[in-house]
């Protein structure tokens, strides 16, 4: 049996008629575009979820004047000083939280860039207090209202404010990639399109003799379609295997950002591939998979509706 | 059985005439005519009507038994085209193919098994005088080898109505005198022939009745030509 669409002595010629040169190559390059703006939007989707997922949970509180002792309101023992106050209004938080003071060397490691190696101990710094909630609990609502009148003069930063922000931004990206990622596949549709009109141009004689004999129209534009996809699968290969140089280049200046530790830039050889392409978000590794076949079945798709169009001239 | 009942066909919209114009014929099962008339009175026309590259704009055609409607589905029309085989004028040889791909191209597009279209192929070329340029490309043979290579064609998947248009253009005197031959055979076992041409000389080789045309019009049809 010969295969159906392919290498078939029907006189189209289609290697002449649809040439590998132009449709091969700007199918690359689409290709190559969609490559990139696909990681970028794997790279947005992965941030997104982060920061939504980390940032939300947790707390930073200060609490000036931290050892004073609490101003005595109602029943509150002498002894209690104000960041214990915190401490211990903050144990009523769920189970699972992290509650955690920041010690003077801590503090003193944080503050470095800006104090320098003076002895922080005469300054009157604020206790630090940073609080991870457990992942499916979020803030009362009325935490820092009950703190600021509890021991006046706490500051409560939610973290989750940024969050808000860093996902609208993050969001409002992925929206660029998916338009970018439409575009491209418009044009590649367009190009398809012409190199198809160009191809039926070339071949009406043969087609209409074809028809003639008895060629069915899904035969023509089966033939037409399965030489624009394997164009089109060929194309979208060899973008998507462009794309890997620069993609790789990027991953490596985003590894200190992803949550896996990559290697030093001087062991991304051969024995850290597999180390490398564990950070590789694997949602991006089935797109990238998936590019040249969608490219195939664009290029198909496209070639279908127009032969068929065209077709339709003749009875 | 091939009927026409008041056919007409226009090229394109309303912008000309007819180019055939009420036409009313049949022609049954195995029959033989010679289609006539001078240059440009719509033989060719008709003879595209008849193999369905053109449909009638008014009026009722039957091919082969079948009732071809104004808005006939497409895959009916393919399954009766394959029931059909046609000389064209200009061959309308594939340029980029051998003479033996050519002519098993009807075979090919009704998916028939590779080695009975070989077996067909050989046993067709040597039938028409090509046994030795099974594998010569298209575009080297002669005019006369390539009308031959166009009639075997045309005959290979045994079709039910044989067209030709000017089929002996460019044959000598014996091979029009054998292609005639090979027609009034066809015609013999069962096959429907239609062959349009201006040269008297021919049809009064073989005396068959005729449909004359003129001005798109059918003007006379006649037992033999006088
Ligand atoms: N491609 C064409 N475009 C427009 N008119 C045509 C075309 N071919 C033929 N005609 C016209 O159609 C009429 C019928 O032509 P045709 O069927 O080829 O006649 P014949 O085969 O008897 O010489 C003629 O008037 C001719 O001028
Ligand atoms: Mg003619």
């Amino acid at each position: 049996m010969t295969r159906p669409f392919s290498g078939r002595k029907d006189g189209l010629s289609l290697s002449e008629a649809l040439p590998d040169r132009s449709l091969f190559a700007l199918v690359a390059m689409m290709g190559f575009l969609a490559a990139l703006t696909l990681a970028g939007a794997s790279g947005a989707r992965a941030l997104s979820a982060r920061w939504s997922g980390g940032a939300a949970q947790l707390l930073t509180i200060q609490v000036p004047d931290a050892n004073a002792p609490l101003a005595a309101q109602g029943g509150g023992s002498a002894t209690t000083t104000r960041v214990q106050a915190v401490l211990a209004d903050l144990a009523s938080l769920p189970d699972g939280t992290e509650v955690h003071q920041l010690t003077p060397p801590e503090l003193a490691r944080l503050l470095e860039p800006w104090l320098g190696e003076t002895d922080s101990s005469a300054l009157p710094l604020p206790a630090i207090i940073r609080v991870k909630l457990p992942p499916d609990a979020s803030v009362p609502a009325t935490l820092e209202q009950a703190l600021s009148t509890h021991v006046p003069g706490t500051i409560m930063e939610h973290n989750a404010r940024w969050g808000e922000r860093l996902r609208a931004l993050a969001n409002s990206l992925l929206a660029c990639a998916g338009l970018a990622l439409l575009s491209v596949g418009g044009i590649a549709t367009m190009i398809t399109g012409l190199a198809t009109r160009t191809g039926l141009a070339s071949r009406k004689d043969i087609i209409k003799t074809l028809h003639g004999l008895g060629a069915s129209d899904s035969y023509i534009a089966g033939r037409f379609a399965w030489r624009t996809a394997t164009l089109g699968f060929g194309g979208g290969l060899s973008g998507t295997l462009m794309a890997c140089l620069p993609l790789l280049l990027l991953l490596q200046m985003a590894a200190p950002f992803a949550s896996v530790p990559l290697t030093t830039p001087e062991r991304l050889l051969p024995q850290n591939w597999q180390a490398l392409a564990n950070t590789i978000p694997s949602d991006m590794l089935c797109a990238l998979a998936l590019l040249p076949f969608v490219a195939a079945f664009i290029c198909w798709f496209t070639t279908q509706v127009m032969v068929r169009l065209w077709l339709l001239r003749l009875p | 059985m091939i009927r026409l009942d008041n056919v007409s066909w226009r090229r394109g919209k309303k912008e000309s005439g007819p180019v055939l114009a009420h036409l009313s014929f049949a022609v049954p099962q195995g029959g033989f005519r010679w289609l006539l008339g001078p240059s440009g009175a719509g033989k060719s026309s008709l003879l595209s009507l008849l193999h369905l590259e053109n449909l009638p704009t008014d009026g009722q055609m039957t091919i082969l038994g079948k009732t071809v409607a104004q808005d006939e589905k497409r895959a009916a029309l393919v399954r009766l085209r394959h029931r059909i085989g046609m000389v064209h004028q200009d061959y309308q040889l594939m340029p980029d193919l051998s003479v033996a791909d050519n002519v098993a191209l009807p075979l090919r597009l009704q998916n028939r098994p590779e080695d009975e279209i070989q077996d067909e192929v050989h046993a067709i070329l040597k039938w028409v005088g090509l046994g030795e340029r099974v594998d010569v490309p298209a575009t080297r043979l002669s005019g006369g080898e390539q009308q031959r290579t166009a009639i075997a064609r045309a005959i290979i998947h045994r079709p039910g109505l044989v067209l030709a248009d000017e089929p002996t253009n460019a044959l000598e005197e014996s091979q029009a005198c054998r292609l005639l031959d090979m027609f009034a055979e066809l015609s013999a076992m069962g096959t429907t022939v239609i062959v349009a041409t201006h040269n008297e000389s021919l049809v009064r080789r073989l005396e068959r009745p005729f449909l004359f045309l003129e001005r798109g019009r059918l003007v006379e049809e006649g037992d033999a030509q006088a």
